[in-house]
Parts: structure tokens; sequence; C-alpha cells
């Protein structure tokens, strides 16, 4: 067990190698968000996708009540450009196959439901889809997740970017006790 | 100066294969030292709200900081000049309150945030791809409630920094991440059995690294263009011509919107029009001065902040502020284009502009058009009670 949490090896898969060393991983992530700021002149983003995807999908069905929304209406689907034709939506295409080349080249990739040992499957996936709808309002509300608030406005030194990022640690410092039994093993 | 390659207006308005390719590639870097990271696990995730394992908090402030002095850096040495050639995400303090607050309970629930979310799905992690399906839904549910928060939502004004000096502050968030890596190593010592970087030489070594940057970035003037050209006396006929050509003694309108919106201090804007046409409207803030008394009513300006000249053209600013400069003012901007260029640039409503606007763009239109016409627009058409300021 000593060995094996200094190692830091992955959870699940027992033949993978360890991840990197944290402050090496930082600096490789650092630089590609300084790659991102002078390639494109803008930096990461992640939940763009999710929330696009939300209007497209609201478009197909009901495209007259999307089209009149303040929200998707006016910032997604105005001028009958499709929301998905979007650099973040590349970029995200990016994030996928990158993530998919380390884990792949560490044996880590795994079909898998992640919880611990005592928690089962189901109320786990229930967990994952209520923290998702949460995020994904949060994000929409924001204009930004972990990636383009905290992360890329707190390289800029955004304050309220900054901000944003003091308060996703309080939020879930704050109800995190509530949801810890899916981690016991 | 170098040019970021595309930009956030091409990015947008007009994206093309390369765009697309580029951010692809960008999206590959990001995926990847996500993934190396340990961040394709949701429990190594969640970890760090038990203190057991506080990876988020080592590779999120490294992260942050190594972009943040590398781009300091460019900016102190005057290769890049952030405010124009980076999109920015203005501050809107409500919605970011109540959205980080709830983002953060999210995350705790999932385990995943989005960006993360991508590369556990990438490792075949099914609870990320149910998490992604989730933000999708939310995104649903609060376009569809959107009235319920749209208060919080306020103007969004680009701000940086706390209003602290650029290098200072980034002194300062230097020092207190390399304090958080300790206070991390500690807890994880503490907790659990990691914090296996406490007292090495490693992270010696690598705080230190990065010390040094933030003192050099502490060092460096951050605004190296203009000191240079803040000499003694006026300028010289030769470097007048100079500035002409490089339009520095030009203001864009949409530069002045936002300097006047976030309340730029000693900034004044003279509107040398006629009163008459000062009274049928004129940028909220500006002052009404006849060229005759313009030298007279500037005398306790000179050097003082930024004066900003417009008209209805370009001509008699330009005339104004040669002659100030004669007489040593080197603080007389010129408003791009006049008022014609404010109003076609900063107030055109979004739907009669022939180019696509981009997202960011569109909104700080939006947020222009607020600011400088509802509280006036009926006044000012009206004209009669706008009386100046």
């Amino acid at each position: 067990m000593n060995d094996n949490s200094t190692e830091t090896p992955a959870e699940s898969g027992s033949g993978s190698k360890p991840y990197w060393n944290p402050y090496l991983a930082g600096l490789l992530l650092g630089g590609a968000l300084l790659t991102s700021f002078l390639i494109l002149g803008a930096g990461l983003g992640a939940s763009a996708v999710p929330i696009r995807c939300g209007a497209w999908l609201e478009h197909l069905v009901a495209p007259a009540h999307a089209q009149a929304c303040d929200f998707f209406g006016k910032k997604y689907l105005a001028d009958g450009v499709n929301p998905l034709r979007y650099y973040l939506v590349f970029m995200f295409v990016g994030t996928f196959f990158g993530g998919l080349l380390s884990a792949v080249l560490a044996q880590r990739v795994n079909v898998s439901v992640e919880r611990g040992k005592a928690f089962a499957a189901r109320p786990r996936l229930m967990l994952a889809l209520v923290g998702g709808v949460l995020v994904g309002y949060a994000s929409a509300l924001a204009s930004g997740c972990t990636s383009g608030q905290a992360l890329t406005g707190g390289a800029l030194l955004a304050n309220g970017s900054i901000v944003f990022m003091l308060c996703v640690f309080a939020g879930g410092y704050a109800a995190a006790y509530f949801v810890r039994r899916q981690w016991h093993d | 100066m170098i040019n970021t390659f595309y930009g956030i207006d091409q990015l947008v308005t007009a994206p093309s294969a390369k765009t697309f390719l580029a951010a692809m590639i960008v999206g590959l870097l990001f995926g990847f030292s996500l993934e190396r990271a340990g961040f394709g696990s949701s429990r190594k995730l969640a970890a760090i709200f038990y203190f057991r394992d506080m990876t988020v908090l080592k590779v999120m402030f490294t992260a942050l900081i190594t972009a943040m002095l590398g781009l300091s850096l460019l900016v102190a040495v005057g290769w890049l000049e952030l405010e124009s050639q980076v999109y920015v995400l203005p501050t809107q303090y409500g919605a970011q309150i109540v959205g980080g607050l709830v983002f953060g309970v999210g995350f705790v629930l999932s385990g995943w945030c989005p960006g993360t979310g991508v590369v556990g799905m990438a490792s075949g992690k099914l609870d990320a791809l149910v998490f992604l399906l989730g933000v999708v839904i939310g995104a649903i549910i609060y376009n569809e409630t959107y009235g319920l928060t749209s208060g919080l939502l306020g103007e969004g004004t680009v701000l940086l920094a706390f209003g602290i000096p650029r290098g200072l502050f980034a002194l300062l968030f230097t020092l207190t991440a390399v304090g958080a890596f300790y206070f991390a190593e500690w807890v994880e010592r503490r907790f659990s059995d990691g914090g296996k970087y406490l007292n090495t030489v490693f992270l010696r070594a690598f705080s230190i690294v990065l010390i040094i940057a933030a003192v050099a970035v502490f060092i460096l003037p951050s605004e190296p263009g203009t000191e240079g050209a803040a000499s003694t006396g006026s300028l010289s006929e030769q470097a007048m011509l100079e500035a002409v050509e490089a339009a520095e003694d030009h203001i864009e309108p949409e530069d002045l919107a936002d300097a006047i919106i976030r309340g730029e201090e000693d900034l004044l804007v003279v509107d040398v029009r006629t009163s008459e046409e000062y009274q049928a409207f004129h940028i909220t803030s500006a002052v009404n001065v006849p060229l005759p008394e313009l030298i007279d009513y500037l005398a306790p300006y000179r050097n003082q902040g930024r004066i900003v000249l417009y008209s209805n053209g370009m001509t008699h600013p330009a005339q104004a502020r040669d002659a100030l400069d004669r007489l040593g003012f080197q603080n007389v901007f010129m408003l791009t284009d006049g008022l014609q260029g404010f109003l076609d640039r900063c107030l055109m409503p979004v739907s009669l502009r022939r180019e696509r606007l981009s997202d960011t763009m569109a909104e700080r239109v939006h947020t222009w058009r607020r600011f400088f016409l509802d509280s006036k627009t009926s006044d000012a058409v009206t004209a009669a009670r706008v009386s100046g300021v």
C-alpha cells in the first residue's frame, strides 16, 4: 500500500504506469495554455462545447423555441450559423485525442465506473449526472469552467476568474462531506 | 511586438481549416498534459476535497503560474499587448461567485469538470460520459430558466489584478503558489501517505526558479512603451511625425468606451464641437469645450492622465492636438474616426452590421450600448435635459 501510493499508480488497471510528477505535468499544462494564448489569442476552454451541444440539440428538437431564447438564441443561434462550427469544438476533439494518446501510452484505458469498492455503480452514476447538471448550469452562468475561467482567466489575472476559482473550492469543500461515501473502499 | 497568429476575432468571425487545426493541436497538448497529471481519474480529482491527494492544487497552480509568468514576461519586454491581442474574460462578480459555488458542488459530486471529463471519457470512464451528458442538460436548464439569474450578469468589464500593479500581483501570486505547494505536500504527509516532494531538492529548486521568474517580472517595467515615450520636453517634429505614422496619438473607439466604463482615473474626454451638437448627443462623461477655449481649459490637465479630443471627424482634433503638442502636452489623444467612428464601431446594433461579430464582441457592443445609450438616449434625443457634465 505504502509503495503504491508514493508511486501514485492509476487507481484502476494493475499494469498502468505511474502518473507524472505533478509539477512537471503542471508545467506542460501551463505550456499548453501559453501556446494557446500565443497561437489562438485566447486561452483554453472546455465547457463551451457541451453548452453549445445543448443549444444545437434544442435547436434540432424545437428550432423556433430555441431561437427565441435569450441565452441559446441570442448567443449561439443568431445568424443561422451552426453553433458547433466553433474553434473550441475542435479544441475539445484535440483534448479527447491528447488524453487518449497519453492514457494508451500509460496503459490506463479501462472501461469502468470509477468509485470506491464499497459503493455501487448506479448511485455513483447518479452523482456524476447530478454533478454534471450543476456544472453545466454553473458554467453557462459564469461563462466558463475550470479551464476557461479558473485556469485561463487566472493566468491573465482577471478579477472575476480568480474569484470564480476561490468559489469553486469553497463550494467543493462545503459539499465534500455529504458525498464522501462514493470513494469508500 | 509579436503577433498572435489568429486572435479571437478571426477565430470566431472568420474561422477556417487553419484556425480549427490550430485549436485542435492546442487541445492535444491540453488533453495530454491533463491525462499525464492523473486527471483522467475522478477519484484522484475528488481527493483534493478530502485532503488525501493534493495533485489538483499542485498541477493547477503550477500551470497557472507558468502561463502567467510567461505572459507577463512577454508583456514586460513589449512583445505582447495583453488587452488588444489576447481575449480576456470580463468580470461579472455576481455570476462568477454564484456560478463558482454551484460549480464546486457539482465538481465534488461528480468528481469531474468539463476538461477533465473529456480526458476521463478518453480513458474509458463511464462516469465521465454520464457527467458530460449532465453538463449538456445543465446548460439546457440554464437556458430555459435564464430569467431567474440574468440579474447576476451585470455589465461585464475587463478588470485585472484587482488594481494592483501587474508585476507586484504576479510576485505575490507566485509566492502564494509556492506556499500552497509546501502546504499541499505537508497535508498529504499528514493525512495520507503522500507528500513525497516535501523537503526534496526538486521542490526547492522548482520553487526558486518560479520565484526568480516572478522577481524578473516584478523588476521589469510592465509597460515599457509608455515609459520610453514619456521623455522630458516636447517631442521633436520628427518624433511627432513618427508618432502620427504609428497612430500613437490615436485612441480607438473601443478602447475609449472601455476606459470610460471602467472609470479610468484622470481621463478627460473633450467634445470640441458646437454646443448645439453637443446638446443633441455626446459621449457620456465628455465635456464640451469650444476650440478657442481649449488651451486655457486644458492647462491644468497638462500631462495629467489622458486627454481625448473628438469631433465629428478628425481634422479639428488633429489640429488641436498639434497645437497642444507644441505647448508641451504629451497626453493628448484623438478619437479614431471621431464621433462617427464611435457610433459605427461601438454603438451600432449588432443586427445592423454587415460583418458578423464574435460572441465576445457582440457582448461588448451590448455593454457599450447599455452604458452609453440606455440612460441617456431618450434624454439626448429630446436634448433638453442634457446640460453638460
